[in-house]
């Protein structure tokens, strides 16, 4: 929290500018299929296969982060950068084959699918 | 639950990822949306910030001249890992009107919402609740006691907030994590009553 508020009394332009500096200019992603909760996990290279060379830090965060699933909200939040930002990052990492994505679960209203997972949440839910 | 993913590039291998549902909090400003993420969330809430750029009323393209301003809307968000297959996440969501807008992609995908109400102005919650009625987006209530006291009964409150009797409505201290996960229950058996 105390960085952010540090972070909130930089100059605003130089907030705005950098975070798309890093995208080298790009406002958007090529593929526009990720959403706040879409799973992004660091595909495991073969061996000797698929080094860091070309990447920039933010992505080599992003596959050290995503060793453990995590959200895009969750990137964005360690990264540091708005939500707009990382997803064109994490749509770098998609092309290069370094990450996978997991849509969020698709709910059919009603289904017999649909009521396993809501039976699973609540379940989950009344334990924590 | 088996899940099949994309297969990654040359023979590197998968790690099977859980599948995600989100569930929104929304309410009036101050109303407690922060404390109840933080008192459930198996990790200290999180805040991500997402851009908005606002253009002037009546601009025109003069000459290249950005008539935009651009300011910066937080989300606090926080996680329930159920099992390995399957993480909640919430998201407490902007209050103010004026970011509505981003309510929109909010509720793309969400299961429900969590409203919260201050007894002392229940009226800051209206605007909430219509967002999701007009929506069709369930949603269940949730009224804090700020003076350790409940100084309107439920009838009251259902009756202000003009809630149908079958809308799940909690009564309690946000800051206590049963109350949160009371509210949230009540949301997923509501789903499963009515067969959303
Ligand atoms: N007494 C009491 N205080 C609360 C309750 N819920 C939230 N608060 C306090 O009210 C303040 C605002 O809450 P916050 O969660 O930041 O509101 P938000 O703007 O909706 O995110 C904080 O200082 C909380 O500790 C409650 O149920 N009872
Ligand atoms: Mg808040």
């Amino acid at each position: 929290m105390d960085d952010m508020e540090a972070e909130d009394a930089d100059d605003a332009e130089s907030l705005f500018v950098r975070p798309y500096t890093i995208t080298q200019g790009r406002t958007a992603p090529a593929r526009d299929d990720l959403t706040l909760i879409t799973i992004v996990t660091t595909v495991e290279p073969a061996p000797g296969r698929a080094g860091t060379r070309g990447l920039q830090p933010e992505h080599r965060s992003i596959l050290q982060q995503c060793l453990r699933p995590a959200a895009v909200a969750e990137v964005a939040a360690e990264l540091n950068l708005p939500v707009a930002v990382t997803k064109i990052l994490i749509d770098d990492l998609v092309g290069l084959g370094r990450v996978t994505t997991r849509p969020p679960i698709a709910m059919a209203v009603g289904s017999e699918s649909n009521m396993t997972l809501l039976r699973a949440v609540r379940d989950g839910l009344r334990r924590i | 639950m088996v899940f099949v993913e994309s297969d990654p590039v040359g023979g590197a291998r998968a790690v099977t990822s859980p599948a995600a549902v989100k569930i929104l909090v929304a309410g009036g400003f101050g109303v407690g949306k922060t404390t109840l993420v933080a008192a459930v969330s198996e990790v200290t809430p999180l805040r991500t910030e997402e851009y908005m750029t606002v253009a002037s009323v009546g601009v025109d393209d003069v000459g290249g001249i950005e008539d935009k301003t651009t300011t910066t809307v937080a989300m606090d968000f926080g996680r329930i890992t159920v099992n390995s297959q399957l993480v909640v996440y919430l998201f407490g969501t902007p209050g103010q009107e004026r970011f509505w807008f981003m309510w929109n992609d909010l509720v793309q995908g969400a299961l429900g919402a969590v409203v919260l109400a201050d007894t002392r102005r229940l009226e800051s919650s209206f605007a909430s609740i219509d967002f999701f009625e007009s929506r069709g987006i369930p949603f269940v209530v949730g009224v804090n006691c700020f003076h350790g006291r409940i100084d309107r009964d439920e009838r009251e409150v259902r009756e202000a907030l003009d809630l149908g009797p079958e809308v799940p409505l909690v009564m309690g201290d946000m800051r206590q994590k049963s109350v949160g996960r009371d509210l949230l229950v009540s949301l997923v058996e509501y789903l499963i009553a009515t067969g959303r």
